[in-house]
């Protein structure tokens, strides 16, 4: 076989599990200083990787928030908000097909309102997930057969822990919290499909928060009742552009993604919440360095919230700033 | 155009590169599996350490504790204290004065996130119209003057008659409560009948029990 060819046809291959990367590493919905929590992104393999780790620092700005009504509405004169997070995320292939990822984000809040200044750190919500891959792609070359065109498809389980702070932990204030203090199960789907130096991706979600008990708010032990988060639904689509520097196989990447997420009403002792849905649509853009095997790759993106009328309803609006280092273990 | 077209052949695996000299797969796998587990391991792990085990664990246990009945505090039963804080046009509001003309009253802490902006907006369907007897002050613990309150209530819409807004300067009365964005309901005995997580519900609950005026003891 032709080394060189393989070796670019590998390169492709990892190139869409590195536009997968950048749809999922700024994790668009989970990060609130006020009132929503951090949590991780995802790691996941490419074909050829028997393990990986990740570490990505994000810093989210927050600018402005969508009303229940779905109006854009800025931040008040003189408040800066901010949540930083330094996420380590590993994986590892159990089998040809099955690989296993776990993510642990550290959160720091920077609240600063006219009247009150809040800056408080801790462990973010984690997540572990269990991903099958279906099929593989069968070439990135040709688009000469329907056969060709076929893409890699991944399905996924995911399970977030609420390993951060959550109102219903002992803490004092809104501004402390960084987590969301629910479980949730997600089923994932992923598809990728590269041609040449383009590769696009698509990824879609569903998960269902698990419902709780709680007997205490802030702190302060309260009459238990029941808080479920509603289930939410995502769609991510991803188009990149790869080019290779110089001879030498080092590539650089551009990912541009477009996504999309609802949370549905929660529900307080079984009544929904009507309070506590959302929605959210945003805009990642992604620069990926890889190094000429694959085995080192570094990225820069940029998630911005479309902060107009009608793109969201009751979230915060919000750009995320991410710097990743991803190695690969063969 | 490439020159040369990889052959794809389904269940053929690619090959894995093991140059001479460098570790094989199975130290470097074993190194990620140890590091992933650890991940798994270190979260649970980090979480109690912290004392943050009350959402890993949830429980349903009522650990309230008993209130002596007339005594002033935060909590369910408990008398609540007066306060004199300043509407967002200067003017002082009692809580006390407020309750001497009314059934009860609603306290909510609000710092102007989506999610309070909500409350308010539901309140506002709800609270307003159903108990049109009991007032609601929207208390801004963030903004610190009357002047930033202000401008951020008539930036955001909410010059409206349906609330009380006043503020809360250094979050004093916040801290009291323990009540960000939180809802406390105030009986015309300054009898505490709800403080916690807004559930209009609940809410509903607590205001349909104040005595009023023709109602049985």
């Amino acid at each position: 076989m032709d080394l060189r060819a393989s070796e670019r046809r590998t390169a492709l291959a990892a190139a869409a599990a590195l536009a997968l990367a950048a749809l999922l590493s700024p994790t668009p919905a989970e990060a609130a200083s006020c009132c929503g929590g951090g949590g991780g992104g995802a790691a996941v393999l490419p074909k050829n990787a028997a393990a990986l780790l990740d570490l990505a620092a994000d810093w989210e700005r927050y600018d402005g928030a969508w009303d229940q009504g779905g109006a854009w509405i800025p931040d008040p004169p003189g408040v800066e908000l901010a949540q930083y997070r330094l996420s380590l995320s590993g994986g590892v292939r159990l089998g040809s097909d099955w690989q296993l990822g776990a993510s642990l984000p550290y959160v720091w809040n920077s609240n600063l309102y006219p009247g009150r200044q809040v800056h408080s750190d801790g462990i973010g919500d984690s997540s572990l997930s269990l991903w099958w891959e279906a099929s593989d792609e069968r070439t990135a070359w040709r688009l000469a057969t329907a056969a060709d065109w076929l893409p890699s498809v991944k399905l996924g389980l995911a399970l977030t822990l609420p390993t951060g702070i959550s109102p219903y932990d002992d803490v004092s204030d809104s501004l402390l919290i960084t987590g969301r203090g629910f479980y949730r199960g997600d089923l994932n789907l992923m598809v990728d499909k590269a041609y040449r130096a383009w590769s696009a991706s698509l990824s879609a979600g569903y998960g269902v928060h698990l419902e709780r008990q709680v007997n205490r708010y802030y702190g302060r032990y309260v009459e238990p009742y029941t808080r479920k988060a509603g289930n939410r639904a995502n769609v991510s689509g991803s188009l990149g552009y790869r080019h290779f520097i110089g001879t030498g196989g080092n590539s650089l990447a551009f990912t541009a993604a477009l996504a999309w997420l609802s949370e549905a009403d929660g529900t307080i002792d079984g009544a929904a919440d009507a309070t506590s849905g959302m929605r959210k649509t945003s805009l990642t853009g992604t620069l990926t360095w890889a190094g000429t095997d694959e085995d080192w790759s570094a990225r820069l993106s940029w998630n911005h919230s479309i902060q107009r009328d009608g793109w969201g309803e009751g979230f915060p609006t919000t750009d995320i700033f991410t710097l990743g280092v991803r190695r690969a273990f063969r | 155009m490439p020159s040369a077209e990889p052959r794809s052949t389904p269940g053929v695996r690619w090959p894995v590169r093991h140059l001479p000299g460098r570790p094989g797969p199975a130290p470097r796998r074993a190194a990620a599996l140890a590091a992933t587990l650890g991940l798994l391991l270190a979260a649970p792990a980090l979480a109690g350490c912290g004392g943050m085990l009350d959402d890993l664990f949830p429980s349903g246990a009522d650990h309230r504790p008993v209130v002596e009945a007339g005594s002033e505090g935060p909590a369910v039963g408990q008398v609540a204290p007066d306060f004199t804080l300043s509407d967002t046009l200067g003017n002082p509001v009692s809580l006390y004065a407020t309750l001497q003309a009314a059934p009860g009253a609603v306290l909510y802490f609000n710092m102007w996130c989506d999610v309070c902006l909500g409350h308010l907006a539901e309140m506002s369907q709800t609270v307003v119209p159903t108990y049109p007897d009991v007032p609601v002050l929207a208390i801004d613990y963030v903004m610190g003057s009357v002047a930033a309150s202000r401008a951020t209530q008539l930036a955001y819409g909410w010059d409206s008659p349906d609330f009380q807004f006043l503020v809360d300067p250094d979050g004093r009365w916040m801290e009291f409560y323990t009540a960000p964005m939180a809802v406390v309901v105030v009986g015309a005995d300054h009898v505490i009948r709800l403080n916690g997580e807004y559930d209009w519900a609940r809410v509903e609950a607590a205001l349909a029990a104040l005595p009023r005026p023709g109602s049985a003891p």
